[in-house]
């Protein structure tokens, strides 16, 4: 690998990251004296970054990639230990991420502008170098070249949430939610953690660079060695692939936590108390995505276990299609758009454990798009509303804010998966993946893919329903309130980044029509042929993946036409979105249809009880484990430690006392110490 | 260039501090009864610093180091100019220029200026001579030139009890001390026959009073031990170091300790190597295991008695003598160590830092005496208020001392430990351990102090003497910079120690 | 067998024995007679007057101290001389005068400065003056 011949332009990769992160800087100390209280340097940083992440994207087009060291952390002093580093890894799938965060996180800083200058919020340099510190830790978890500085910066990313959504910490709301989402991640992270020294203790020393994503010493690909024979590394006792296994799903739990998957899923929903744009920028392109992001960079890892897979694709569908029912019944915009979240990343599982790596990616970069896009979208709406939030008292926007309705509405289409939307084509090849890889796979692990993929199936009928639920209770209809009459208007810094992101939910899935290809012959997957393109001695591209799949892992595609399925799919989401449109599009003032299903709508506004149940698993079980553990601390671990100090203490006095002030005292210790040294040695040494 | 020039030059640094010390002697001799201290601080300054450049633009264009020849030996080897002693030049000579600094302001109201200013360049001189020393006869003259003006100069406030009584005992046991060094230096003498040290390595290779030796290698070590103030020698260290004038407390627990330390490296190394083995013999006089138990004795000692104390200055005269524990590490440590260059190469960086965080934390005490503000850990609360630039100086003083990433302080503990690890002496290591994290306790109560706790007693800092403010916080950016720039001293320590065997 | 130390040790027991011994029997032998005169200081005959906690006079020691510097002068430049011309033959001029100048002139340095600040000025003794007053 000829790390140091890196191509120029690649010096400047780090610069993505640090340019935010100067954002940082800048509007917390001097925010105060800009006329837009720090948004000018973040906007200004972020489009750098957009700038060089476009370079980024266009020189890995040209064939060009990096994976090397940056700076060194520890170094390795001797054979015996390995070193731990920060490097850069832009490779086909980093610079495509890199390019959907750095645009993302632009529109929400100018977005930024008219939801919380316009609106007089005060603060605002925190909020802009807080924002500067999300961004920054994303992008440089993104490019991030192994699993260590993955971690430090997935951590800097769950406390840049934490600080967002605590933003108004003076209100009772902010400040709780803060705490849950930062502790349900941290609860995940742990496992996280565990993995990742896992990971290090395997593969050294089979390889000096165990926490590589990328190359020939790489841990997936050392695995894979591993596997075949080829390598010995420490598993544990455990047989090779049990043990990639676990650490697999130690990991997981990181993923789980920060992509909000069932059970830690319920910290997402609360975050809507930060401030929209923030909203916007953690489920679209930083927080949540993160997680998912983490498997793709490691997917040679996790194609190494069918189990790890079979559960990645089990908990996305009944993510999926979990949280969609929940979004079925919830009264406020940005509520349903949380959960179509939680549903959404539930997919991206789905893909990923179902062998659809291409297939996952592509659903990651539209669901950016038309989630930021509705988030957005939700934001202008909640400013027309002076910042109620209840659909219930909307309606009739549609003729008073048209830019907004259309980019909305959009987005919706693209949510709801309707062709030729964005959310269409990648959710379609989402579902088809799983499909043929659970149909084709002759062992065990396709069972678990089916269910995945009814899960997915059905939930794309929620998904519809609830969607344009929501667009037709915000948008159609007459008027239900005063507000409602007279809302509140945008100015371009609001209508702008929704207009480029309504024209992108509409247009982004044409860089994958894997039907129209089947169809039609053409190569026109540039999505799977851009990801492919990731330089061969990496092992990052799709080819070797699929390779991976089918040796480790026995996946097949069986060989089905991908029109039928995308065909139910599709019906499906219309067939939602129609009962949605008969139950609530059609009436002027339409009736609480959900009131009729009863006991049900109480158990799905509750979500299913969950955080009753977290709450008493924290109350009743973690609670008491705690006291218990507390009078452990106080009575044995205390006391040791009070106990090592107090005899320190009582040493030291005692050490004090010989110290007596009286110089012949002195003169006679040092005399007799020095004896009892001559003694002791003239004994020893047989002088005598 | 340093071939052009003859060989004594290499001596430049203690002849200079020398010629220092006879200008001062000139300067009073001519105006005895007034003390223009401005003129006196600034040359002993000057000399000093021209001795610091001296040295440090010597070791930098490898006088006696072995890319330009090696050692430079001088009237017939009894003194050496190698990279060992010109690291220690810069040690003691760095240490002196800030003292005379410091004490411009601090006894600028006390008589006989010159005569102090004049006992400190002649300690620094006999300090220099000590790195310089190639054998018994000489080490014992440098440092009998280096100790008698400390003892003047502990007793210079003269209308100070405090100070009167230290220097008294510190003269006693001093003179007990030097009466053990002389008669292991005799005893030496009598087994081998030589004083030159590579003399008396190759005759005590295969001695038959291996007792007489042994006895003298131990009078030896303990005449040292006095020098370092290392237990049980150390009873002078802290009523020495409290009683004296705060920059004197400085000098005496850096730079004399540093030049103590370096006769301690030269004589054991190269003197009595064969006696422990170091050069794969038997081991006839286990002198590495006497110097493992009394390193990790004064460790023990040195910072459980700092734990309790009250006042500020004596815990830290107590810190000082742990501190010699952890530098004793580089000959303890030699046992079992592969690469031997990188063990006393560590204690020699341990002690070069510590030349500035020490000499610092001394002379901000010096700073709080010159205020008046009491002694006690009570008597600083709320001080950063006041004195916000020299608290923050301190607390990086107090944090590097305790080996917290601040200072250099970290990385000299760190590879103190590494060296523990190399040679396998992990009882060192521990202690090492166990010491630091207790250290780092009552180093945090000064600091705790200094800034979270509110003012028991209402003092007005009227004056900021600029003398100490300069050394102090000069010394805090030196020890500052040292973190990043340890890298860029830490070979010439260690290729200066590894010159040794 | 025939370790040399104990012989060395039981010389050193009967060197204790002996006069511990003698004391012993003296003192069951003599008879006692306490008196004034054996008790006093002995001083060759003369009658001791005051105390042994005098002061002497601080120049005493100014004068001692100088004494010392120049007895070490001279403990070095004597054998200095008696091998200058040989010295001067064999390594010319200036290394055999030289260093002798330097360390002289280091010397005159210091007694200069001793000079200058009254160490040979003949302190004048409050007590003395008080007494000769007195007569």
């Amino acid at each position: 690998m000829a790390a140091e011949e890196i191509p120029l332009v690649f010096e400047f990769a780090p610069a993505i990251a640090v340019l935010p992160a100067l954002s940082l800087v800048v509007a917390l100390f001097f925010g105060e004296y800009f006329p837009k209280k720090g948004a000018e340097a973040g906007i200004l940083a972020t489009a750098g970054s957009l700038v060089l992440s476009l370079i980024m994207l266009a020189t890995v087009a040209g064939g060009q990639t990096v994976n090397h060291e940056l700076y060194t952390l520890v170094l390795g002093v001797s054979e015996e230990t390995f070193g731990l580093h920060l490097g850069i890894l832009i490779d086909p799938l980093s610079a495509l991420m890199l390019t959907i965060v750095s645009l993302i996180s632009f529109l929400v800083h100018v977005f930024s502008m008219g939801y919380m200058n316009d609106e007089g919020e005060t603060g605002l340099p925190r909020y802009y170098g807080e924002l500067g510190l999300f961004t920054a830790s994303m992008l440089a978890f993104v490019m991030a070249d192994n699993i260590l500085m993955a971690f430090m910066f997935f951590e800097l990313v769950g406390l840049a949430s934490y600080l967002l959504i605590g933003f108004w910490f003076r209100d009772a709301g902010p400040p709780s939610a803060a705490k849950k989402a930062f502790l349900v991640t941290r609860f995940g992270d742990y496992f996280f953690l565990v993995g990742v020294v896992g990971i290090f203790a395997t593969f050294f020393p089979a390889t000096s660079t165990p926490g590589m994503f990328a190359g020939e010493h790489a841990f997936p690909v050392v695995a894979e060695h591993a596997l075949a024979g080829e390598a010995t590394v420490n598993t544990f006792g455990f047989e090779p692939q049990t043990w990639f296994t676990i650490l697999g799903l130690l990991v997981l739990g990181g993923v789980i936590g920060k992509s909000a998957q069932f059970p830690l899923h319920s910290w997402l929903p609360d975050a809507m108390e930060g401030p929209t744009p923030v909203s916007a920028l953690i489920h679209a392109a930083t927080m949540v995505a993160a997680g998912v992001y983490l498997v793709a960079r490691m997917y040679g890892f996790y194609a190494l276990s069918p189990t790890a897979l079979g559960v990645i694709a089990l908990t996305g569908g009944f993510t999926a299609l979990f949280a969609a029912t929940m979004g079925v019944v919830k009264q406020e915009i940005k509520q349903v758009l949380a959960y179509s979240t939680i549903s959404q990343y539930g997919y991206i599982m789905l893909g990923l454990g179902g062998g659809g790596y291409v297939a996952a990616v592509f659903h990651l970069t539209t669901h950016a798009v038309f989630k930021a896009l509705l988030f957005l979208g939700a934001g202008s709406v909640i400013i027309a509303m002076h910042h109620n939030e209840n659909m219930w008292d909307m309606g009739g926007l549609k003729e008073k804010m048209p830019v907004t309705y259309y980019s909305f509405l959009s987005g919706s289409l693209a949510l709801a998966g309707i062709i030729p939307f964005a959310g269409f084509w990648s959710k379609d090849e989402v579902l088809f993946e799983t499909l043929v890889h659970g149909l084709g796979t002759p062992t065990a692990s396709s069972t678990l893919l089916l269910i995945g993929y009814a899960f997915g199936l059905v939930a794309v009928f929620f998904t519809g329903f609830y969607t344009f639920r929501m667009v037709f209770l915000t948008f159609h209809g007459e008027p239900r309130t005063d507000t409602a009459e007279d809302p509140h208007g945008v100015r371009w810094n609001v209508k702008a980044p929704l207009a480029v992101l309504g024209v992108l939910a509409a247009t982004v899935g044409f860089i994958n029509m894997t039907p129209v290809a089947e169809l039609t012959g053409a190569h026109i997957e540039f999505l799977h042929q851009w990801l492919d393109m990731a330089p061969e001695e990496y092992l990052t591209n799709v080819h070797h993946y699929t390779e991976v799949l089918e040796t480790a892992s026995h996946y097949e595609a069986a060989h089905i036409s991908p029109l039928a399925p995308g065909a139910v799919s599709l019906a499906l989401a219309l067939g939602g979105a129609g009962l949605a449109y008969q139950l609530y599009g059609t009436a002027a003032h339409p009736e609480p249809h959900t009131e009729k299903l009863g006991s049900i709508r109480t158990l799905l506004m509750h979500n299913y009880y969950l955080d009753e149940f977290q709450v008493w698993l924290a109350t009743g079980v973690t609670y008491r484990v705690a006291r218990a553990a507390n009078t452990f601390d106080q009575g044995v671990v205390d006391g040791v430690v009070n106990g090592v100090s107090s005899v320190s203490l009582f040493s030291g006095s005692r050490v004090r006392r010989i110290q007596s002030g009286v110089v012949s005292n002195y003169a006679s210790l040092i005399t007799l110490s020095l004896v009892l040294l001559i003694a002791f040695f003239g004994i020893m040494g047989g002088w005598f | 260039m340093a071939t052009t020039l003859p060989t004594w030059t290499a001596l430049g640094p203690a002849l200079l501090l020398g010629i220092t010390a006879l200008v001062l002697l000139i300067v009073d001799s001519i105006d005895p009864d007034t003390s223009n201290s401005t003129l006196l601080a600034g040359l002993s300054t000057v000399g000093s610093l021209a001795a610091f450049l001296f040295a440090g633009w010597l070791l930098v264009s490898g006088t006696g180091q072995p890319q330009t020849g090696g050692a430079i030996t001088l009237f017939d080897d009894q003194l050496v100019v190698d990279g060992m002693s010109l690291f220690f030049a810069l040690i003691v000579t760095s240490v002196a220029t800030l003292v005379t600094v410091a004490s411009h302001d601090y006894i600028a109201d006390q008589p006989y200026q010159a005569e102090y200013y004049s006992l400190v360049m002649m300690a620094a001189t006999g300090m220099t001579l000590m790195g310089s020393a190639n054998s018994l006869a000489t080490g014992f003259v440098s440092l009998e030139l280096a100790s008698l003006p400390s003892y003047a100069l502990v007793t210079f406030l003269k209308k100070n009890r405090g100070s009167v009584e230290a220097g008294l005992k510190y003269f006693l046991i001093g003179a007990l001390s030097s009466a053990v060094l002389a008669y292991g230096i005799s005893l030496v003498y009598a087994a081998s026959g030589h004083l030159q040290f590579d003399a008396v390595a190759s005759a005590v290779a295969n001695t038959e009073f291996v007792g007489v030796l042994g006895i003298g290698v131990l009078f030896v070590l303990g005449g040292f031990a006095f020098k370092t103030a290392s237990v049980p020698f150390h009873f002078w260290a802290p009523e020495a170091y409290e009683g004296a004038p705060a920059p004197i407390s400085a000098f005496l627990s850096s730079a004399s300790k540093a030049a103590g330390f370096v006769l301690a490296f030269r004589v054991f190394t190269t003197a009595f190597p064969e006696l422990a083995g170091l050069a794969g013999g038997p081991v006839t006089v286990d002198w590495v295991l006497a110097v493992e138990v009394l390193a990790v004795l004064t460790m023990f000692v040195g910072n459980f008695a700092a734990a309790t104390q009250e006042k500020v200055k004596r815990m830290l005269a107590y810190s000082s003598v742990g501190h010699a524990g952890y530098v004793l590490i580089g000959l303890a440590a030699l046992g079992g160590a592969p690469d031997k260059g990188f063990v006393l190469g560590a204690s020699m960086m341990h002690l070069f830092i510590y030349g500035f965080m020490n000499t610092g934390a001394f002379l901000f005490i010096g700073l709080t005496e010159y205020w008046d503000i009491g002694r006690t850990f009570q008597d600083f609360n709320g001080l950063a208020k006041q004195a916000p630039l020299a608290s923050v100086a301190m607390t990086v003083f107090l944090f590097s001392l305790a080996g917290l990433p601040i200072g250099g302080g970290f990385f000299s503990k760190f590879y103190l430990l590494a060296a523990t690890a190399q040679s396998g002496t992990w009882i060192l290591g521990a202690a090492l351990i166990i010491n630091s994290a207790l250290s780092l306790f009552y180093y945090t109560r000064v600091v705790k102090a200094m800034w979270i706790e509110e003012p028991v007693n209402d003092f007005e800092i009227d004056s900021y003497p600029a003398g100490i403010y300069t050394a102090v916080i000069v010394a805090a950016v030196i020890t500052f910079l040292l973190l990043p720039a340890f890298g860029l001293l830490s070979p010439s320590a260690v290729t200066g120690a590894a010159a040794l065997f | 067998m025939s370790n040399p130390w104990i012989a060395i040790g039981a010389l050193a027991v009967v060197a204790v024995l002996i006069p511990a011994g003698m004391i012993a029997v003296s003192s069951l032998l003599r008879p006692t007679v306490p008196e004034q005169g054996k008790r006093a200081v002995y001083e060759s005959g003369e009658v001791p007057t005051g105390n042994t906690r005098i002061r002497f006079n601080i120049q005493y020691y100014m004068v001692a101290l100088l004494f010392v510097v120049f007895d070490i002068e001279t403990v070095l430049i004597f054998p200095w001389t008696v091998i200058y011309r040989d010295a001067v033959a064999n390594a010319g001029l200036a290394k055999a005068l030289g260093p002798m100048l330097v360390f002289i002139g280091v010397l005159v340095v210091g007694l200069g400065w001793a000079w200058r600040n009254g160490a040979v000025k003949w302190v004048r003794s409050p007590r003395a003056e008080r007494q000769r007053v007195e007569q």
